[in-house]
């Protein structure tokens, strides 16, 4: 099992919750979500039928920055942007098209990205954001719950913000105020307000 | 009369035309032959009282003899629907372990068999399972959902189904009414291979529950013995119809318990096969039905019984 801080399923079908205990395992563990989620607390109840889990993140990576991976050097006729590491280089060269125009960047080399000088401050530069893992860390969470919800169950309400996130899903209409009374306890039983 | 058994030849490429030959001298027949790299599987029916001989033949070479109950069979694994909810592991590995022991597998995911209020067959799926020896229904962890859904998916269909579920053997059988011919609990959505002992006992049970089921099937076939047997037929119409050879399905001509699937368009070859002659005038269309498929534009042959055609050959 993932070392998750708190891991519960509960389900009136005893083998169901067990069967629902190993899948959200495995789930989480292919989609490699383990580190990334701290607490998690699914039910399921066939009979109503509902599914609701939820849940809270870990810290979720910061924004990356131009300054995270490669240094600016501002000379007289242009700044020099010096890149250490090449992960980010494609949304990189992207956010610097968008912004100052194709005709103004210029890649010599794999490592080197440079700008005409006074384009843009050194200090601008180094703080300027160019991908947020966040981002996609939703989505990768929203569609492994997808993953692990019954098949049928495809009305559904899902919710991330933060480090809360709650995904409820049915096969019929979810009444209007099915976060208070479902979702709410779930998070009370792990000793967080909604 | 010899009784035919069914069989697996496992062993490698070099030298294995002497085991095809040795079976069809022995008078028996090959159902499917795999070639992969240096391996080749070869299913077959064997006389009984010949197995010993193969084995003894075969043991230069390195190859093996062991019995598959399913050889000649053609089985549908139905799973719920295509999402990676039911696909690919436990449809997949189900349908894969089948194949080990000889059947042929065909899986077929429904359009609409999810969820327990909207759960239904359409009439092509019903007609293409019917189509089959048998069907595996792999359903999910709920009893409350097997019970829902299960009574909507049997509907029209009239081969033997075996159900498989999470919930255990004694659930499924009071669950499932009326009763189908096999159960398999502990067989659940299963989001990893098949790996774990316990897991891998329960394709172990799967198949014993369909050899079973298929065993109680050709026991009253016996009792009015097929005019033709299948085996027989689709050796005689791979000899004749040249066009099967250039087929690429790696089972151009599918062998059933009670026909045969011949992979080939209906419209252009239906007539040619139907006066096909199986021995001293007798045409295949006498013995047999010779029909369209449901299936892709295939020809369906259903061999006819000996009280029907008063033929045995």
């Amino acid at each position: 099992m993932p070392p998750l801080n708190y891991f519960v399923v509960e389900s009136p079908d005893s083998v169901g919750r067990e069967a629902y205990e190993r899948i959200a395992a495995d789930v989480l563990q292919d989609l490699d979500l383990v580190k990334v989620i701290d607490r998690l607390h699914i039910f399921v109840d066939p009979k109503v039928p509902i599914f609701a889990a939820a849940g809270l993140l870990r810290h979720m990576p910061r924004a990356i920055r131009v300054g995270d991976f490669a240094n600016v050097n501002s000379g007289e006729k242009e700044i020099v942007l010096d890149i250490g590491d090449e992960t980010y280089l494609a949304p990189l060269l992207r956010v610097l098209w968008a912004r100052y125009g194709k005709e103004n960047v210029d890649q010599p080399d794999r490592f080197t990205v440079v700008l005409p000088a006074g384009l843009a401050g050194e200090e601008e530069l180094d703080r300027l954001v160019v991908a947020d893992p966040g981002e996609s860390l939703h989505k990768d969470v929203i569609y492994a719950l997808q993953y692990i919800a019954p098949e049928g169950f495809k009305v559904r309400r899902q919710y991330i913000r933060d480090e809360k996130f709650y995904y409820v899903a049915s096969e019929d209409t979810l009444p209007g105020d099915i976060v208070e009374k479902v979702v709410a306890p779930l998070f009370t039983k792990m000793g967080v307000t909604l | 009369m010899t009784t035919l058994v069914p069989v697996t030849f496992k062993g490698g490429v070099y030298r294995h035309d002497e085991i095809m030959d040795l079976i069809d001298d022995l008078g028996g027949y090959i159902v499917q032959k795999h070639v992969m790299a240096q391996d080749v599987v070869l299913q077959s029916f064997v006389p009984r009282d010949d197995i010993e001989l193969i084995r003894e033949i075969a043991k230069p070479l390195a190859g093996t003899v062991t019995e598959a109950p399913l050889v000649g069979t053609e089985i549908a694994v139905v799973s719920p629907s295509l999402e990676i909810h039911h696909l690919p592991h436990t449809s997949c590995d189900l349908a894969e372990y089948l194949r080990r022991s000889g059947a042929k597998t065909n899986m077929i995911g429904l359009s609409r068999g999810f969820g327990k209020r909207i759960a239904n067959l359409n009439d092509e799926e019903r007609d293409v399972i019917n189509e089959h020896d048998l069907a595996v229904y792999t359903l999910g962890n709920f009893e409350e959902c097997i019970r829902q859904k299960f009574p909507v998916l049997r509907q029209g269909i009239h081969v033997p189904i075996v159900v498989t579920g999470a919930p255990d053997r004694e659930t499924l059988v009071r669950i499932v009414d009326p009763p189908v011919e096999g159960y398999v609990g502990g067989v659940g959505r299963i989001m990893h291979r098949f790996k774990r002992p316990e897991e891998l006992v329960k394709l172990d049970e799967l198949v014993d529950e369909v050899s079973r089921t298929l065993d109680a099937r050709r026991d009253a076939l016996a009792r009015d013995p097929l005019s033709v047997f299948p085996p027989r037929l689709m050796a005689i119409i791979e000899e004749r119809i040249h066009e099967i050879s250039m087929l690429t399905h790696p089972t151009p001509v599918t062998a059933q318990m009670e026909g045969l699937r011949v992979k080939l368009p209906y419209d252009p070859y239906a007539p040619a096969i139907r006066s096909l002659e199986v021995v001293d005038g007798i045409t295949i269309g006498d013995i047999a039905d010779v029909t369209p498929s449901r299936m892709r534009n295939y020809i369906l042959i259903r061999i006819k019984p000996f009280s029907e055609t008063r033929i045995l050959v």
